[in-house]
C-alpha cells in the first residue's frame, strides 16, 4: 500500500460536483506538486485531506491506515490520531492575530499535545533558528513581511511533527519578490526528507521541486509523471495546452 | 410576585396614548426631515476645502454626537428664548433639537458614504468627461444615497425612540401621556408596559426593514 | 443680555458632586452591562432555539424603546412587579445595566461573526480541541474586534446616563438643572453642564476611532 492512497473521493457543493471518484497514490518518499486550472479542485483536494471539507464518498489513507472515510449526509468519519500526523500551510498564512510568533508555535503543542511549555519553546526557538526567525519571536504576525508570516506559519505546522505536509498555494498571495524565501524554506524541507504535496502555480517551483507532477482537471487525474517527463514531454493533449498557456504568460 | 394586573384604566385611557403617539410621530417626521436636508448640506459643507466652513461644522456635528440629548433639550427649551427674546411653544423647540441633533448623526452617515465610494469612479468620470457638478449629481449623490440609506432610517429610528425626551419639557407625547396616566391611576406596570409596547411595535418593524434594505444595497452596489 | 458665569465658581462643588455622581452611574452599568452583554451574545449565538429566541426578543426589546421608559418601567414598576424595596439608585443602575447589556451584546455578536473562517480551518489543521479554540483562539480575538464598538456603547450609555435625572438622580444633569432653576441663569449653567459632558464625551469617541485603527492593523494580520 502506498504512503498515502486516495480511492474513490466524491465531494460536492450542493448541486456542483468536484469529484466523483478521484483517486491519487504518493509514496514517502515524494514531492507530488499538483497544477491545473483554477477551480479544477486541486485546493479542495488538499482541504479533504485535511479534514477540513465534508466528503460524501471515499476513503483517504495515510501510512497505510485510512483515516478519512466519506459518508452522505455529512457523516463522514475521521481518525483523529492519524489526521494529527498531517499538517497544512494555507494560502493567507492563518496566523493567530492575537499572538506572538513564539505564541503561534506553542500553543497546539501545550494545549492540544500537552508538551511542556519550556520543551515548547526551546523547539520552536530551534525551527525559527533554522528558518532564520529568531529575531522574530516576540513579534506580532501584524508586524511582519507576507514571506516571514508564510514562514512562520510552515514553522507552526511543523512543531507537531507531521509525517506528511500539504501546502496549499502558499506562495500565491505575496508580492513576487518574498516569494523566493518561503520557497526556500520548503526546500530545505524537502532535502531533510519530508513528504509533501503541494498546489502552486509557480511551474518554474514545480519543477524544481516536485519528484511527481500531477496534472489535473476538472476533478480528474489527466496526466501524472516525473517533473522533466510532464514539463519536458507532455503526453496529453490538454496537459500542451495548459502548460503552453501559463508558460507563455509566465514567459 | 402578587401583583394583580388591571387593565381597566389601559382600556380607557386608549384614546390619550393614541393622541400621544400621534405627537410622538409628527416630532419624529419633523425632525427627520430637518436631519436628512440639513444632515446632507452639513455633510457637504464638511467636503469643503475652506476652514472657515469646515471648522464651524466640525464643531456643530461633535457636539451633538458628543453631549446627551437630553441637555440639548432643555438648553434649547430654557435657553433659546432668552437669547433670541422670542417664545416657542415646547413642541416647536423639541422638533428643532431632535431635528439638530440627527442632522449631525446623518451628516456623518453622508460622509461616510460619500467617501466609501470607490475613487475609480471619479477617474471613470472624467474619463467619461463629466464635469464637476454633473459627477456630484449624477455619480456621487444617487450612490451616497444608497450605501447612507440604512443608517440615515437607523438614526431616524433612534430619533423616534430619543423624542420621548420632550415629554420632560412637558409636551404631550406618548411617553408623557403614559406618565400621567400611569399616575392619576396609580397603574405604572399596565400603562408603562403598553407604551413600552406601542413604542416597540412602531421601531421593531423598522429596524428589520433595516437590515433587509442592506442587504438589498449591498447586493445592488456589489457590481 | 448679559451673561455672568462668575457666580458658577461658588457652584463647582455641587456640579462636581453631580459629575462624580453620573461617573459612578456609568461605571456600574458599564460594568454590569459587560458581563451581561457577554452572556446575551452567548445566547444569541446559541443553537438552542429556546436560548436564541428569548435573548433576541430582550436584545431587540430593549433596543427598540426609548430608554426613558425602561427607566422609569424600573423605576415605577420593578418594585412592584417583585414586591421589593429598591432604591433609587438601584433602580437606575438596573435600568441602565439592563439597557447597556442590550447594546453590547450587539458588539459582541458581530465580533463573533468577524473571525474569519480560515481561523478555524487552521485550528482544525493544528488539531486544535473545541475547548482550545474556544478559549485561546476565539475568544481573545473577538474581544479585541469588540473593543471599539463596546468604547462606543460605553459614550452611548454616558449619554443616556443623563436620563437618570428624570427619576431624581442627582447626576450631573440633575444638578446642573437645579442651580438654573435657583438662581434664574439657565444659559450659563446649563451651557457649563453642557460642555462638561462634551468634554468626556468628545476625547471618548476620539478614542474609538484611534483604537479602531490601532487594533484593526493587529487583527488584519
Amino acid at each position: 500500500m502506498a504512503f498515502v492512497e486516495i480511492n474513490g473521493l466524491v465531494k460536492r457543493y450542493g448541486a456542483l460536483s468536484i469529484f466523483e471518484g478521484f483517486d491519487l497514490k504518493m509514496e514517502a518518499t515524494d514531492r507530488l506538486v499538483l497544477i491545473g486550472p483554477s477551480g479544477c479542485g486541486k485546493s479542495t483536494l488538499l482541504r479533504c485531506m485535511m479534514g477540513l471539507e465534508d466528503i460524501a464518498g471515499g476513503q483517504i489513507s495515510l501510512g497505510g491506515k485510512e483515516y478519512i472515510e466519506g459518508a452522505e449526509a455529512g457523516k463522514m468519519r475521521i481518525d483523529a490520531k492519524i489526521q494529527k500526523d498531517v499538517g497544512m500551510v494555507f494560502q493567507h498564512y492563518t496566523l493567530f492575530p492575537h499572538l506572538s510568533v513564539l505564541g503561534n508555535l506553542c500553543l497546539a503543542p501545550t494545549r492540544s499535545r500537552g508538551m511542556k511549555k519550556a520543551i515548547a519553546r526551546d523547539k520552536a526557538m530551534e525551527l525559527l533558528q533554522r528558518f532564520g526567525l529568531a529575531d522574530r519571536a516576540d513579534f506580532y504576525p501584524s508586524q511582519l513581511s507576507g514571506g516571514q508570516k508564510q514562514r512562520v506559519a510552515i514553522a507552526r505546522a511543523l512543531m507537531l511533527d507531521p509525517k506528511l505536509m500539504l501546502f496549499d498555494e502558499v506562495t500565491s498571495a505575496l508580492d513576487p519578490e518574498l516569494v523566493n524565501e518561503v520557497e526556500n524554506t520548503m526546500q530545505d524541507l524537502a532535502n531533510a526528507g519530508m513528504p509533501m504535496m503541494i498546489v502552486t502555480h509557480d511551474m518554474h517551483f514545480a519543477r524544481n521541486i516536485a519528484t511527481k507532477v500531477v496534472f489535473q482537471e476538472r476533478g480528474k487525474v489527466i496526466e501524472a509523471a516525473a517533473p522533466d517527463e510532464l514539463f519536458g514531454n507532455p503526453q496529453q493533449e490538454r496537459t500542451r495546452d495548459f502548460l503552453r498557456n501559463v508558460l507563455h504568460i509566465n514567459g | 410576585m402578587n401583583y394583580e394586573f388591571n387593565w381597566f384604566y389601559v382600556q380607557k385611557s386608549l384614546p390619550d396614548l393614541f393622541d400621544g403617539l400621534l405627537v410622538t410621530l409628527q416630532l419624529t417626521l419633523w425632525a427627520n426631515a430637518i436631519g436628512l436636508v440639513f444632515g446632507f448640506l452639513v455633510a457637504l459643507g464638511m467636503m469643503s476645502k475652506i476652514k472657515l466652513i469646515t471648522w464651524p461644522l466640525t464643531i456643530y456635528i461633535e457636539f451633538f454626537r458628543c453631549t446627551p440629548a437630553l441637555i440639548q433639550l432643555v438648553w434649547f427649551f430654557f435657553c433659546v428664548p432668552i437669547i433670541f427674546n422670542v417664545w416657542w411653544s415646547g413642541y416647536f423647540m423639541g422638533i428643532l433639537a431632535l431635528g439638530l441633533n440627527l442632522a449631525a448623526f446623518n451628516a456623518e452617515a453622508y460622509r461616510a458614504a460619500i467617501q466609501a465610494i470607490p475613487h475609480s469612479h471619479s477617474d471613470a468620470s472624467v474619463a467619461l468627461g463629466l464635469n464637476a457638478f454633473q459627477r456630484i449629481i449624477h455619480v456621487i449623490l444617487p450612490q451616497a444615497l444608497i450605501l447612507a440609506l440604512p443608517v440615515l432610517i437607523t438614526n431616524g429610528i433612534g430619533i423616534f425612540q430619543q423624542s420621548a425626551l420632550v415629554a420632560l419639557i412637558s409636551v404631550e407625547d406618548l411617553m408623557y401621556q403614559g406618565r400621567y396616566i400611569s399616575t392619576q391611576t396609580f397603574r405604572p406596570i399596565e400603562t408603562l408596559t403598553t407604551v413600552a409596547l406601542i413604542y416597540f411595535a412602531v421601531s421593531f418593524p423598522v429596524s428589520q426593514a433595516v437590515s433587509y434594505i442592506e442587504r438589498r444595497t449591498k447586493r445592488l452596489l456589489a457590481n | 443680555m448679559e451673561l455672568d458665569f462668575s457666580f458658577l465658581l461658588s457652584y463647582s462643588g455641587v456640579l462636581l458632586q453631580g459629575l462624580s455622581t453620573t461617573l459612578q452611574f456609568v461605571g456600574l452599568a458599564a460594568l454590569l452591562g459587560l458581563i451581561w452583554g457577554f452572556v446575551l451574545s452567548l445566547g444569541r449565538t446559541s443553537e438552542n432555539h429556546v436560548i436564541y429566541w428569548a435573548s433576541t426578543l430582550y436584545v431587540e426589546f430593549f433596543r427598540g424603546t426609548p430608554v426613558l421608559v425602561q427607566l422609569f418601567w424600573v423605576f415605577f414598576c420593578l418594585p412592584l412587579f417583585l414586591g421589593i424595596d429598591l432604591s433609587g439608585f438601584a433602580s437606575a443602575v438596573i435600568a441602565l445595566s439592563l439597557y447597556s447589556g442590550a447594546i453590547i451584546s450587539e458588539s459582541f455578536r458581530a465580533a463573533l461573526k468577524s473571525i474569519e473562517s480560515s481561523q478555524f480551518d487552521a485550528c482544525t489543521a493544528l488539531g486544535l480541541p473545541r475547548g482550545v479554540q474556544t478559549i485561546f483562539v476565539v475568544l481573545p480575538q473577538a474581544v479585541l474586534r469588540a473593543i471599539p464598538n463596546l468604547l462606543s456603547n460605553v459614550v452611548s450609555l454616558f449619554k443616556e446616563s443623563a436620563l437618570v435625572s428624570a427619576v431624581g438622580m442627582a447626576d450631573l444633569m440633575y444638578v446642573g438643572q437645579n442651580i438654573a432653576n435657583n438662581v434664574a441663569r439657565p444659559i450659563e449653567i446649563l451651557t457649563v453642564v453642557a460642555l462638561i459632558y462634551f468634554a468626556i464625551g468628545f476625547p471618548l469617541t476620539r478614542a474609538v476611532s484611534v483604537v479602531e485603527a490601532r487594533l484593526l492593523k493587529v487583527v488584519k494580520a
